[in-house]
């Protein structure tokens, strides 16, 4: 079909003028940095969620706390190691992209280092145990919003600070280090970010993060209109692509499914007072693999026949996927503020929310009611979830190859980005 | 051969997910016994019983005292068990309202361990009667004087048959060997809920409160009765504790009333 040629050839030329600009090209390289420490953490979250908590799939499916020795131990142990890694994740986009703004603009480690640093400190000055400073007490720092939530302000401090750097160090006449220069830089963005972080801290009670998921709630009351669904999605999903990660958990959606849930208990049949809720539709049909469907990514990555790195990426990503969990291929690919990838990512999860919908408001496939075990497989949500209804299992295969097929043409046309040079310079 | 190499990944992958579901569909089939299993009702009344010669309006001041500084009052709603076994409502729940107060009374509320013995039938009937009709599957529970023994006699023999849950009891100045105040002396009653303790719910928490007047009882319950509630609870349960409370209105029948247990019932009975 030549308009889709046309159309994929525009969009590969968009995608590598985009990958080839310097801020770009530092986000994406600090975003392939922060990788080994997201997969890390993605497993042991892995394993945490899914085979440790009573709540996971393979806790209740295979009976773990009957032979698993330990488990206490090895539970705190996994937690520790997913803080660890995955709660600094946005710390470390923060340093990696300060850094790399600067890391072609000159030679001296300590100019780069210090951009780093700066960074740092000043995504730490938004993230202060609001009591301890108000009061005098020893101050105190909250780990909250340094995750893969803080991914989006971690790239914002860096963009910014890395820029006051780099503009300065090529006005230099010389290439010698110049420690005034770089001590005035530091000061500045230090003592700024701490005044507006007091501020910050003086007129709202709540983080940065937090007032953005409470944007994220507030329009979306509709949501046994269709409407309401693919509002609620596309912004998720818009967040997620900035790089906030991790932020569909919450949705207020409560006291519907636990009434859902006492329906079903108390009578019989498989009457539910709300069958169209985002539980029942986005929670079982639009978070294959996490957020944005990345399970029909995965699936779509290797039927076309990625370059070697990609496929090194996808390879490690497969068991955290599986289990729901997206920050892998978000961070490796990367999937954040890419342009190519995104439109799926958008598209994808509207896709299945529609074939899904229609199905469940039609009554061709019941809803789900039974709580939902962390880390199930896909496909399983929607069967697990209803009781072990067919139907619904189908519902989800037809939607896996949606999705799939989905992100088919738009990793294709990726590759060929990749093949000419990708963001090399 | 490139194109087998090429659609071999997702062919492992398949694979993969097609293995990890297996242990989902095997499982399958328990699945509505466990979530059953493990269903909280959102609804989870707190039963006051009171003692003999009071009705299901002895606890009217209390409740008024615990709703005078909760955002949303619980529901009052009374219930009096006649002889004949009929119900006699009064009150509503309402709409909202996940912890409604009910009071369990009884037309014959005289003392004495046959009288004790018929009271704890009556209040079966009522409690199979109220579960009947809101559906919840656990509760906790407050007994002042033999009512802390109605509630005990209802957990020992009928509870399991009711499928409900007691997540707290507490007992107010429950006489477990009545008044006998020879040590050495153990009552028919006594021996009976210690001949059932086996048959206590095991994750139930206990809090037994014994009031005073004298150095050896609250004016009507000796102390030594009180305690005896140990060789029934202590170890059988889940977490057994005991509080003696002095001081002012700390006599047998004003202990309802007395401030330290109404912030205890707030503390212990209502989280």
């Amino acid at each position: 079909m030549p308009s889709l040629t046309v159309w994929g050839q525009r969009l590969v030329k968009f995608e590598l003028a985009w990958q080839r600009h310097q801020q770009v090209r530092a986000i994406r390289h600090a975003l392939r940095l922060t990788f080994p420490l997201v997969f890390l953490g993605s497993l042991a979250t892995f394993i945490d969620q899914a085979w440790l908590q009573t709540t996971g799939y393979y806790y209740q499916t295979l009976h773990v706390n009957h032979w698993l020795l330990q488990l206490t131990l090895l539970k705190r142990y996994v937690r520790l190691v997913s803080a660890g890694t995955l709660g600094f994740s946005g710390i470390m986009v923060a340093f990696a992209v300060s850094y790399y703004l600067v890391a072609d603009k000159t030679a001296h480690p300590t100019d780069r280092l210090l951009a780093g640093v700066t960074a740092v400190i000043g995504m730490k000055f938004f993230n202060v145990d609001r009591g301890t400073v108000l009061q005098v007490q020893s101050i105190k720092w909250s780990a909250n919003n340094l995750g893969l939530s803080g991914i989006l302000l971690g790239i914002l401090m860096g963009v910014l600070v890395g820029n006051s750097f780099r503009w300065v160090v090529q006005r230099r006449t010389t290439q010698e280090e110049q420690l005034t220069q770089s001590l005035w830089l530091t000061s500045i963005w230090t003592l700024g970010t701490a005044a507006v972080g007091l501020l910050w801290v003086s007129a709202q009670t709540v983080s940065f993060n937090a007032t953005l998921i409470g944007l994220l709630r507030w329009p979306f009351r509709l949501s046994h209109f269709i409407v309401g669904l693919w509002g609620f999605s596309a912004l998720t999903g818009v967040f997620a692509w900035l790089g906030m990660l991790g932020l569909l958990a919450t949705t207020g959606q409560t006291v519907e499914t636990a009434q859902n849930l006492a329906a079903v208990l108390l009578h019989h049949g498989w009457q539910l007072p709300y069958p169209l809720t985002v539980h029942t539709v986005i929670s079982v049909y639009a978070n294959f693999g996490g957020s944005g469907m990345v399970l029909g990514l995965l699936l779509a990555l290797f039927l076309t026949r990625p370059p070697r790195a990609q496929r090194r990426i996808g390879w490690l990503s497969v068991l955290p996927t599986l289990g729901n969990l997206n920050a892998p291929l978000m961070t490796g690919l990367p999937v954040i503020l890419d342009p190519l990838l995104g439109i799926p990512f958008l598209l994808a999860p509207l896709a299945t929310i529609t074939v899904s919908w229609i199905c469940l408001h039609l009554n061709w496939v019941p809803a789900v009611a039974y709580p939902l075990a962390a880390g199930t497989l896909a496909p399983l949500l929607a069967y697990l979830g209803t009781g072990g209804n067919w139907r619904a299992f189908a519902l989800a295969l037809v939607d896996l190859a949606i999705s799939t097929a989905i992100y088919w043409p738009f990793l294709k046309w990726l590759w060929l980005a990749e093949a000419q040079g990708g963001d090399e310079k | 051969m490139k194109r087998r190499l090429q659609g071999s990944p997702v062919l492992l992958i398949v694979g993969l997910l097609v293995l990890l579901c297996i242990p989902g569909f095997w499982w399958q089939p328990h699945q509505a016994a466990s979530v059953r299993a493990h269903y909280q009702s959102a609804l989870a009344p707190v039963f006051l019983v009171p003692g003999s010669s009071a009705t299901q309006n002895r606890f009217n001041a209390l409740v008024k005292e615990l709703n005078h500084e909760t955002p949303k009052p619980h529901s009052l709603i009374r219930v009096e068990v006649l002889t004949n076994g009929h119900l006699h409502y009064s009150g509503h729940l309402r709409h909202g309202d996940n912890r409604p107060f009910i009071v369990v009374g009884f037309e014959n509320h005289h003392d004495g361990y046959a009288n004790i013995l018929k009271q704890a039938q009556w209040f079966t009937i009522a409690f199979k009667a109220l579960q009947k009709t809101y559906q919840f599957n656990h509760f906790s529970a407050m007994g002042h004087s033999n009512g802390g023994l109605i509630l005990t006699l209802f957990m020992e023999q009928d509870l399991a048959a009711t499928k409900a849950k007691a997540d707290r009891l507490m007992t107010i100045a429950s006489p477990f060997n009545l008044e006998e105040s020879d040590a050495e002396v153990d009552t028919p009653l006594f021996k009976q809920l210690v001949a059932k303790r086996d048959q206590l719910p095991k994750r139930l928490l206990v809090y037994s409160i014994a009031g005073s007047q004298t150095f050896a009882g609250d004016g009507i319950v000796p102390f030594d009765s009180v305690n005896r509630g140990k060789f029934i609870f202590q170890g059988r349960v889940k977490n057994f504790t005991q509080i003696t409370v002095t001081g002012a209105n700390a006599n047998h029948a004003d202990l309802p009333e007395n401030k330290q247990i109404v912030g205890l019932i707030r503390q212990d009975l209502l989280t």
